[in-house]
């Protein structure tokens, strides 16, 4: 019997949904061999199996151990090209998901891989940061700073010692797409991070990754093994070198100064800049923090050129956006698309709709720091401007959908729980404020708050915003600000009946 | 046991050792020996800050800041139940109580009493597969509260 090559995603969400179940029950079947690939993202098809054809691959969606004799007989199959879900992405960053395995290097450069950093070696480290202008790359960890103004600032600094370090604390509830690099394209992160250093003149690179994500850690610990096997890391014209480093479970980890000071093994809290990092950051040396899909982004930038990446997307907002849908909808998971389609495209167009039995009542973007969006507000393009305008963020690029079974009082109490709880405690309205939004909202809950509970809540929020050093304080009152502003009888119908005015 | 356990601790300790004129680095001493313990016991603070050349006030103070680090034994299976966004949307709740609700129902049982230690999570990057429990390194998508009793039958 001809054994016939199969695929299957080795992701961790993959392997949740029941990857290794079939890779387990199929182990000893003589007449199909898996290759363990990346994850294409559409979750909620996995575990996914696929198998050439002479037309391209051919996918089974959702197999249980017992689908095996379909998938050999070639039954029931859909060609991969004709995933609705797939085919309205446009993918660049993320090209080699559900095809690769990971950690074959002669993959990645077969697909294209290493292009850019051989683009980067051929280039000055000032043409290297002219290309990222052009480029008009912005930050994808949430602040969405130009790349090269970062990158130029470390570049100018003189120092006998600089450092590349990724931030790989992927934080924000509803966001996955950096765990999914670092699982299914570890070498893309690696050449991004080599293109870094080459430009600034950085020796030494550190990628921080938490602790919640002990696969990803894993993968890059491999990845960097093969790579410095083949000489790519300390190479003779350019030595680097990389490590990975363990967070501990600190939400506030994710902010550039608070990663350092984690990274110098102290507690993690936040610096006031001036100075930047990229004047003065791990140990005093100029470091340049970037978040792990900013790193993968920029080897296709210098393969195929800033003008490139400048050409997609929408004014302010160049290039694609990874957008990671989650939450009550029928179709979670990652989507690549160039900035400008509205939000509602997405839910329609990706979501597939509300989940079985749910009604749409909110949706929240840019993880717990995101603010709430109702049905009326669906229509906002998806790029940095048209969210600064109406002060939100797209963070990181999480959408979580909430149905009409949410209780936004409940989430409301939680966004402030939660500041109270990973608050870092250097600025006092946020470590005190955080707490005294939570007593609020749980003397609302149980039913004894009054009408100015909700005033002072919004002047508490105020203060937070105006004075916290970071985003965590500056930004956690806006989803429960939000909440109150699009549903505000869930809150009033709690309030105490002894209230004096409601 | 207590005696291996103190030279395990030196053992572990050693490796975390500055190298002369290299910065100590606390939270990797600390993450090092809670991966070879399990936990890092308070009465080991002097010990830890007089290997890393540090005071015992900054070893307590970053083994206080991390939630990922412990300072008691925990059961013999950590259960962490995420409480991200997305599963939180999905019912995650209801699935923290349930598995709350087994293990208070077999609490009465000796043999069973080191058997999960229960934490929450904040988000575990598994949201397309909301909600999510984490058994030690399993990580199980689309749990429904029916689904606990099976879930955990297997880890004894």
């Amino acid at each position: 019997m001809k054994t016939m090559r199969c695929y299957l995603a080795n992701d961790t969400s993959s392997r949740a949904a029941g990857a290794e179940r079939l890779a387990d029950a199929w182990s000893e079947r003589p007449e199909i061999q898996l290759i363990r690939t990346s994850s294409r993202g559409a979750f909620f098809l996995e575990p996914m199996v696929e198998r050439e054809t002479p037309n391209g691959r051919e996918a089974w969606f959702n197999v249980a151990p017992n689908d095996l004799p379909r998938i050999v007989a070639g039954v029931g199959g859909t060609p991969v090209a004709g995933i609705p879900f797939l085919q309205q992405q446009t993918r660049f960053t993320f090209a080699n998901f559900g095809i690769t395995e990971p950690l074959a290097l002669d993959e990645y450069q077969a697909r294209g891989g290493l292009k850019g950093l051989a683009a980067a070696g051929s280039l000055s480290p000032e043409a290297i940061v002219e290309e990222l202008r052009i480029s008009r790359l912005r930050g994808r960890g949430g602040a969405a700073f130009p790349v090269w103004k970062k990158w130029q600032v470390a570049q100018q600094a003189s120092s006998e010692q600089k450092y590349v370090v990724a931030n790989a604390d992927e934080g924000d509830a509803g966001t996955y797409c950096d765990r999914m690099i670092m699982e299914g394209d570890p070498f893309r992160l690696i050449e991004g991070m080599m293109i870094c250093a080459r430009a600034i003149g950085a020796t030494r690179g550190y990628i921080y990754c938490r602790h919640e994500y002990p696969a990803a850690a894993q993968a890059m610990r491999f990845a960097i093994q093969k790579a410095r096997e083949a000489d790519l890391l300390d190479s003779d014209d350019y030595p680097f070198d990389l490590e990975v480093v363990s967070g501990a479970g600190s939400y506030v980890c994710g902010e550039e100064t608070a990663l350092l000071e984690s990274l110098e093994g102290r507690r993690g809290v936040v610096l006031a800049k001036p100075p930047y990092p990229a004047e003065s950051g791990l140990y005093g040396k100029p470091t340049i923090v970037s978040n792990v899909l900013t790193f993968a982004t920029i080897p296709n930038i210098l393969a195929n050129g800033g003008a490139w990446h400048a050409s997609i997307g929408t004014e302010g907002s160049r290039g694609t956006m990874a957008v990671q849908l989650g939450g009550r909808v029928k179709q979670p998971g990652l989507i690549e698309i160039p900035f400008g389609l509205t939000l509602r495209d997405i839910l329609d167009r990706f979501g597939g709709g509300m989940a079985a039995g749910s009604r749409f009542k909110a949706v929240q973007i840019g993880g717990p720091l995101g603010s709430l969006f109702p049905e009326s507000q669906l229509d906002i393009p998806i790029c940095y401007d048209a969210f600064a305008e109406v002060g939100a963020i797209l963070g990181h690029g999480g959408i979580v959908v909430y149905d009409h079974e949410t209780d936004m009082v409940e989430l409301a109490r939680h966004f402030m729980a939660f500041t109270a709880d990973e608050s870092c405690g250097k600025c006092t309205p946020c470590r005190i404020g955080s707490v005294r939004g939570r007593e609020i909202l749980e003397r609302i809950q149980i039913g004894q708050g009054t009408a100015e509970d909700l005033v002072l809540l919004s002047d508490l929020g105020e203060t937070m915003k105006a004075t916290s050093l970071c985003a965590l304080g500056g930004r956690a009152p806006y989803p429960v600000l939000t909440a109150i502003e699009h549903f505000p009888n869930e809150f009033r119908s709690k309030l105490s009946a002894f209230s004096s005015q409601q | 046991m207590r005696i291996r356990n103190k030279t395990q601790l030196a053992e572990t300790l050693e490796t975390c050792r500055p190298a002369l004129l290299d910065n100590p680095n606390i939270l990797k001493a600390l993450l090092a020996i809670q991966s070879a313990r399990g936990y890092v016991p308070t009465n080991a603070i002097p010990q830890i800050a007089q290997v890393l050349g540090v005071t015992e006030a900054q070893v307590a103070g970053v083994l206080s800041y991390y939630s990922d680090l412990r300072t008691q034994p925990p059961g013999r299976h950590l259960i962490r139940v995420c409480m991200g966004e997305s599963c939180m949307a999905n019912h995650g709740a209801r699935v923290f109580r349930t598995i709350q609700e087994y293990i208070r129902i077999n609490a009465r049982d000796p043999t069973q009493a080191e058997r999960f230690t229960v934490e929450q999570m904040s988000c575990a990057g598994n949201c397309a597969l909301s909600p999510t429990v984490m058994i030690d390194a399993d990580l199980c998508g689309r749990v429904t509260p029916s689904d606990v009793l099976s879930l955990l039958e297997p880890y004894r």
